[in-house]
């Protein structure tokens, strides 16, 4: 146990009990208005059948496979200064993608229903039923890799292989959600072969925002609080890496709507014109959530400074959450008849219990998150190893 | 095999709405709900603007996008019945997938908010069905998604399934002014006051439907995305102008 993880006192109880009330309560009431009113509790129509929901669960899916990518960083690809964070990452995967999973099962017509007709059927050539295996199979072997983690088992070939099982599920998973967009060629603000690229660094982006923001959130926002090698990464690579990814992620956003300003396409040249850039809401995300992190990480000066990594890790979180709901809703602003009795773009804005799906989602992520602060132990990494010279020196 | 298709002459078509009208009667909809819609249009301004309109079904597709995106085959094109796509009710979870990924915008999720006010759900509740409605077509098939759907799933146009799989075998056409056939005629196509729509078996030489298609060079929509209609259109205005967003006109 360490001392400087305030989540193991009190503090992350309370966390965890407030964090679970908060998520009960949101469910109550999403879950009330749905047994009464069915989905007349939401926004959303037969035009904009996708709304915030959606949004939040690709946001939750997306930052799980990130947290999944970080962990690889030093359990696959041998980066040993990111064994700090491997195991807290690992854990955050998980319980985010169950945060995530619950958001989507209150947001679908039938959820029970799914579990027999999906294995039954066996239909091959959808997008979401691959979805539905990566992302099982994706926590399958998150939970195992945690487990061995747990056993104290770092480096086993076993240990080694889930790790490695575990990395291709998460490219898996996120690639193929991605691609139920990018397959949809008939909307084409969407349709992109290159869409899990874009989404596998913006889902980076937002385990980083997560895995930072949930470290400084165990050690009170103290860096001095935390343990020498944790420190010592934040201090170091983790800003680098934060601005890398954000980098690319600002790139990429930058061609995608470069093109959409470009072209003549109405479902793309529209949605970018007069849907993203007209709204001051996405216009503060961007530049407030993406943008601005990415110019502070990108100074040497800045990107260690404990307060600003917290900050950026939570603008970036806001921002990136943003990015998935114009991502989502955009792709079908634009209607697919003008003649549809729709003469402009398609309005929507989530009702009160698409809100409350969202903050149950996030409630859910903080109570788990603290349980596991508490219960298990994040912080825990491998014992270094002993350097060359101590090896020769021994000898 | 039989392979149904309708034909749509649009210089016939006269936007009256009967087809749109006569859907929703036979099929129980709820308003605002259509299956058969008239979407209309302008282009240009005024005094040389001109109005189209387009009478829209699902197309049934050959290729529908909407069956291979359905997780769990709640969707299917059914070969034996004339190839038409259903909802399976009892399989469908309610995902919208399908929505997304038909081109024509022909698919609805009713449980939700009225597109038509007052909210005819609580006027007639339902148990198990959405509403409960003093008429209800006695033929529903919840397999095939004909009847009152029930909440949580997706709903279209089956080709008034229910009246054109007793049609004779074999038949060519089926038409409204042919007392053989008349029952079995779609209600969209057996209302048609100006008869701007033709069903027939596409797959038979000597339909009406083929003749038509042929002669008139029928077209159909967004065939560019290979979902490939067993609607056509026939005559001018089936060039559907592209969206223009109202803030440039
Ligand atoms: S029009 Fe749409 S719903 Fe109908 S078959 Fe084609 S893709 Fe499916
Ligand atoms: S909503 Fe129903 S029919 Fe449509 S894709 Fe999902 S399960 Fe299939």
């Amino acid at each position: 146990m360490n001392k400087g993880n305030i989540l193991q006192g009190p503090m992350g109880l309370m966390l965890m009990v407030v964090s679970a009330i908060v998520a009960l309560a949101a469910f109550g009431y999403a879950f009330l208005d749905l047994q009464s009113a069915g989905h007349r509790s939401f926004n959303t129509t037969s035009q904009i059948p996708w709304g915030q929901p959606i949004a939040t669960y690709l946001y939750f899916a997306l930052a799980s496979s990130g947290l999944g990518m970080i962990a690889a960083l030093s359990l696959v690809f041998g980066f040993k200064q990111f064994l700090p964070i491997a195991k807290r990452a690992i854990y955050l995967s998980v319980v985010i993608l169950l945060a995530g999973m619950a958001v989507l099962a209150m947001e679908l017509g039938h959820v029970f229903r799914m579990l027999w007709v999906i294995p039954l059927n066996m239909q091959i050539h959808s997008a979401m039923f691959w979805m539905g295996v990566f992302y099982v199979a994706d926590l399958i072997f998150l939970l195992w890799k945690f487990q061995k983690m747990e056993g104290q088992e770092w480096d086993s070939k076993t240990s080694k292989q889930i790790g490695i099982a575990s990395f291709l599920a998460v490219l898996l998973a996120s690639g193929n959600l991605a691609l139920v967009f990018g397959m949809m060629s008939m909307r084409p603000f969407w349709f992109d072969g290159l869409m899990p690229i874009y989404f596998y660094l913006t889902a980076v982006a937002s385990g980083l925002a997560a895995v930072v923001f949930f470290t400084y959130l165990a050690y009170g926002f103290n860096r001095n609080a935390m343990p020498e090698r944790t420190r010592v990464m934040f201090e170091g690579p983790m800003g680098k890496l934060f601005a890398a990814v954000l980098g690319a992620t600002v790139l990429f956003i930058l061609v995608r709507a470069y093109t959409g300003f470009y072209t003549n396409t109405p479902e793309v040249n529209v949605v970018w014109r007069e849907f993203l850039f007209a709204s001051p809401v996405y216009q503060a995300s961007l530049w407030l959530g993406i943008v601005a992190p990415f110019v502070v990480m990108l100074i040497a000066g800045l990107r260690s400074n404990p307060s600003l990594q917290v900050l950026v890790s939570m603008a970036v979180f806001a921002g990136l959450f943003a990015e998935r709901y114009f991502f989502v809703v955009g792709g079908q602003v634009v209607p697919l008849f003008r003649g549809t009795w729709e003469w402009g773009l398609i309005q929507y804005t989530p009702s009160l219990t698409e809100w409350t799906l969202t903050i149950m989602g996030s409630a859910m992520l903080f109570a788990l998150y603290a349980a596991g602060e508490r219960f298990l132990n994040l912080s825990d990494m491998p014992a270094e190893p002993a350097t060359p010279e101590g090896a020769v020196a021994a000898a | 095999m039989t392979k149904w298709g309708m034909v749509i002459d649009l210089d016939k078509c006269t936007g009256c709405q009967a087809c749109t009208t006569a859907c929703a009667m036979e099929n129980n909809t709820l308003p605002g709900e259509n299956w058969q819609d008239v979407l209309y249009y302008s282009e240009g301004t005024y005094p040389t603007a001109k109005l189209t309109w387009l009478p829209r079904p699902c197309m049934q597709c050959e290729n529908p996008s909407c069956v291979a995106v359905c997780p769990t085959k709640a969707t299917y094109k059914d070969m034996d019945a004339g190839g038409i796509v259903f909802v399976d009710w009892n399989k469908c979870i309610g995902c919208k997938y399908c929505m997304i990924a038909c081109p024509y915008g022909v698919r609805f999720y009713a449980d939700e908010k009225p597109v038509v006010e007052p909210d005819i759900r609580d006027v007639f509740p339902g148990e198990g069905q959405l509403h409960a409605p003093p008429y209800q077509g006695p033929e529903s098939d919840s397999v095939r998604g004909i009847g009152i759907q029930p909440k949580g799933v997706v709903s279209k146009c089956t080709f008034c399934y229910h009246k054109v799989s007793k049609a004779p075998e074999g038949v060519a056409d089926l038409d409204e002014d042919n007392p053989d056939t008349k029952e079995y005629t779609p209600a969209c196509v057996r209302t048609c006051p100006p008869k701007a729509r033709y069903f027939g078996d596409l797959d038979n030489p000597e339909s009406e439907v083929n003749r038509l298609i042929a002669d008139q060079r029928g077209v159909r929509l967004k065939d560019h995305t290979g979902n490939r209609p067993q609607v056509y259109y026939l005559g001018s205005g089936a060039d559907v102008p592209a969206y223009q967003s109202p803030k440039k006109t």
